[in-house]
């Protein structure tokens, strides 16, 4: 059907214009969204400084009530964990026996390392966290997969840092305010990372399905170098991840490679470390290139 | 309508809030900061509240804001949520656009009818983003945006209703 001629407010010439004014800045809303839009998938870093601060004023209201649903979630998950109880004990025992043997094999090999290392005169730069924090939200809806972790350029927190907790490696910053920063989270699909697989130390890359976990694609195509329950570990390549972090289990085959969850659960963690990149002159170096993927 | 007026239920000299032509404005800067609830999700299926309550306002009134009020609210969202700047912007605008020539076209509204517009809105916003995400180096498969989808269309009675309360306390009826 044919529309009735424009919607008239009335006899009124201030109502009308008024309608149409709005119209016309409705339009001209549209084409600023679309050239702000086209700015921003352009040259990501232009808004950097605005976003920043948009992340300090959400930030505090998200940290402060943390705690409540941190407490809220603790409370069910303690109380799973008195389903079965004797069992779970009998198995905790016995891997504890396994995992003390492991532990001695481990220092001894270590030790070994360091006489070996000692021997060739390796240099490697000392990891020491830069800072501190919570992962204490996130982006949930939309297809990118962001963390808002509690530290920001006053902690010393700079874009494009690594993000780690004691299990596991959970991405690299890309925003920074002063108390907060966000983090692209490993199950992204834009973020990259070269792994191998901790059992043959196959070459492998990680890259992030959207949700919640993770492709794997070995670099040499072929056959499927994965099992079910592999562990795979950051491989220090390409400069920004430190070595063997690790960052995830492959839980199912496809056809030329695994499906992978994280090891680090950015939603149970409670405490991340900032880390300075594995090695800052090779980012430098790729950070022109790097920064249109961001 | 008459029977309403028979009633008499409303106590006399009630009238709207003060600011009521702002309430509906300011719900949707709420709705976008829920986006700072301490969830960390993994699979990122919640909807887009700001959209749904700004869908939700716009498909029960159209004098609820004036149009072009759909671009800082969506900067608003963009800044709050970190959608690249100017996503929200331009979807949102382009929304209240096309509702405006949506009205013009439609005979009749209705329940259904309303919840198939809100549907089509939806899908339009969760394909923006997706295309978005994959110009920014995040390509995903298509068929990811179905369940995020499904749940906001899901959604979308139950945050029009909650719409309608708010509209009924902000007019005082």
């Amino acid at each position: 059907m044919a529309p009735p001629g424009g919607s008239r407010p009335g006899w009124s010439r201030r109502a009308q214009y008024g309608l149409f004014f709005s119209f016309i800045a409705a339009v001209a809303g549209l084409v600023i969204g679309l050239v702000l839009l086209a700015l921003s998938l352009v040259a990501p870093k232009s808004y950097a400084s605005v976003r920043g601060v948009a992340l300090d004023g959400t930030a505090p209201v998200t940290s402060s009530l943390r705690a409540v649903t941190a407490t809220i979630g603790g409370v069910f998950t303690g109380a799973g964990n008195y389903w079965d109880a004797a069992h779970q004990n009998a198995q905790l025992k016995r891997e504890r026996e396994l995992m003390l043997q492991r532990i001695i094999e481990a220092k001894a090999i270590s030790q070994e390392n360091g006489e070996l290392k000692a021997a060739l005169q390796l240099r490697e730069h000392s990891r020491s966290p830069i800072a501190t924090g919570r992962i204490v939200g996130s982006s949930f809806s939309s297809p990118r997969r962001y963390a808002i972790f509690s530290a920001g350029t006053a902690d010393g927190v700079r874009v494009g840092m690594p993000v780690r907790t004691a299990k596991g490696l959970i991405g690299r910053v890309i925003d920074s305010g002063a108390i907060s920063s966000r983090v692209l989270l490993i199950s992204d699909r834009a973020s990259i990372i070269p792994a191998k697989i901790l059992r043959g130390g196959q070459p492998v890359i990680s890259q992030g399905r959207g949700d919640g976990t993770i492709d794997l694609r070995p670099l040499e195509v072929g056959h499927n170098p994965f099992k079910r329950g592999d562990i795979v570990i950051t491989s220090g390549t390409g400069g920004l991840y430190p070595p063997l972090v690790p960052i995830a289990r492959v839980v199912r085959l496809d056809d030329d490679g695994a499906i992978a969850r994280p090891l680090a659960d950015p939603g149970s963690s409670s405490f991340a470390l900032v880390e300075h990149p594995y090695e800052p002159a090779a980012v430098a170096e790729e950070a022109g290139g790097v920064a249109d993927t961001q | 309508m008459v029977r309403a007026a028979l009633a008499n239920r409303r106590p006399i000299g009630q009238g709207p809030v003060t600011g009521a032509q702002y309430v509906p404005a300011v719900t949707v800067l709420f709705a976008c900061l829920l986006t700072a609830l301490p969830i960390v999700s993994t699979s990122g299926w919640y909807p887009d509240f700001g959209f749904l309550v700004l869908i939700a306002w716009r498909l029960l009134r159209a004098d609820a804001w004036p149009a072009w009020w759909a671009a800082p609210l969506g900067l608003f969202n963009d800044l709050v949520t970190g959608h690249p700047v100017g996503l929200s912007i331009a979807v949102w605008t382009a929304t209240m656009l096309l509702l405006d020539l949506t009205d013009r076209r439609t005979m009749w509204r209705g329940y259904w009818l309303e919840w198939a517009l809100a549907a089509v809105l939806l899908l339009a916003n969760e394909s923006a983003e997706w295309r978005v995400a994959q110009v920014m180096g995040a390509s995903l498969p298509y068929l990811t945006v179905v369940p995020p989808l499904l749940i906001s269309i899901l959604s979308f009675p139950i945050v029009a209703w909650f719409i309608s309360r708010i509209d009924r306390w902000r007019l005082g009826r």
